[in-house]
């Protein structure tokens, strides 16, 4: 292994597949053009190579830059699973429909509770009808500007804390250790896709990016 | 001398002109400032990417002369309209604050 390849494979650490080809491609064709230039200058090979990988800096703090500005490992496999996800429910589109009928049904079940006087489960079944229903509405909508992504996203989280506030009432704190664990994977997800939103141009953004 | 918070502007400074590839980029920026603006050049290429996801730059297949006879491509970029308004801000920014600092600096 070359200085260049152990200088590339830092570089690129954790990064995704594709990232890494762009990656060594690039620098593979700077590194060669410096040493070219040195030679021309007079330097021997053997210092032209080392001349050229100096020039390129340290590995590492490249790499954090690269982190900041291409995708990741985890955030190409995060764009992948999530296209996945997409041709599920898009393959089947019985699928959706039911999701949407669990959404009428749920409503219709919230409103018969509340007329027949039970508040307290016409309350928790409205608390999941209304947690349910940004996916829903994920289905069925379309979102092709990012702007419409964001305002979908605020009234995403609006429509799941509406529904926690719901089911939980004035449980909510003790409760509260369940609903972190819960809800730290979403958190999580919510927070990469807004680095991968940051890294990759609207155009090519995939479906699951808008919401 | 540090180019933190200066190299976007550079780029697409050496951009204005013609299309280029990283090692020209990096080459006009030294060469124009005599020497004096010197970086690490694995630092470029980020760099270049945060710019084209900004929009500020696009980025296309061209000629490499080393390769011309195998016909290998090498990654060219170019400056947008969105980056030349971006660089025409930053100039006038910098002419600002560099007026600003000058004019200090020669009351001592």
């Amino acid at each position: 292994m070359t200085a260049l390849d152990d200088w590339l494979k830092q570089a690129t650490r954790h990064l995704a597949k594709d990232s890494v080809a762009r990656v060594r491609t690039e620098i593979q064709e700077h590194f060669e053009s410096t040493r070219d230039a040195a030679v021309a200058d007079g330097a021997t090979p053997d210092a032209a190579d080392k001349f050229a990988l100096n020039a390129l800096g340290n590995a590492k703090v490249a790499n954090c830059q690269y982190r900041r500005v291409l995708l990741t490992a985890a955030e190409g496999r995060m764009l992948r699973s999530g296209n996945w996800e997409a041709h599920a429910v898009c393959s089947r589109p019985w699928l959706k429909w039911i999701i949407a009928g669990a959404l009428v049904v749920g409503l219709c079940a919230a409103s018969a509770l509340f007329f027949t006087g039970r508040a307290e489960v016409g309350r928790d079944v409205l608390g999941v009808a209304i947690g349910v229903s940004p996916l829903t509405a994920a289905l069925f909508l379309r979102f092709r500007t990012p702007a419409r992504g964001r305002v979908f996203r605020v009234a995403k989280w609006l429509a799941m804390t509406i529904a926690v506030a719901l089911v939980f009432g004035p449980e909510l704190l003790k409760w509260s250790w369940l609903l972190i664990s819960c809800l730290w994977p979403l958190a999580w997800t919510e927070s990469t896709r807004a680095s991968i939103r940051r890294k990759l141009p609207a155009a090519a953004w995939p479906r699951q990016l808008y919401l | 001398m540090n180019l933190k918070g200066t190299l976007p502007t550079l780029i697409l400074e050496a951009l204005i002109r013609e299309p280029s590839h990283g090692y020209r980029i990096a080459q006009r920026i030294k060469e124009r400032s005599e020497g004096v603006l010197d970086f690490r050049e694995g630092t470029l290429y980020p760099a270049l990417h945060r710019l084209e996801n900004e929009g500020m730059i696009e980025s296309f297949d061209g000629p490499s002369s080393r390769d011309a006879e195998n016909g290998r491509t090498r990654r060219y970029y170019r400056i947008t309209e969105s980056g030349r308004g971006m660089l025409t801000r930053d100039r006038g920014e910098w002419r600002a604050h560099s007026r600003a600092v000058t004019m200090i600096l020669e009351e001592v």
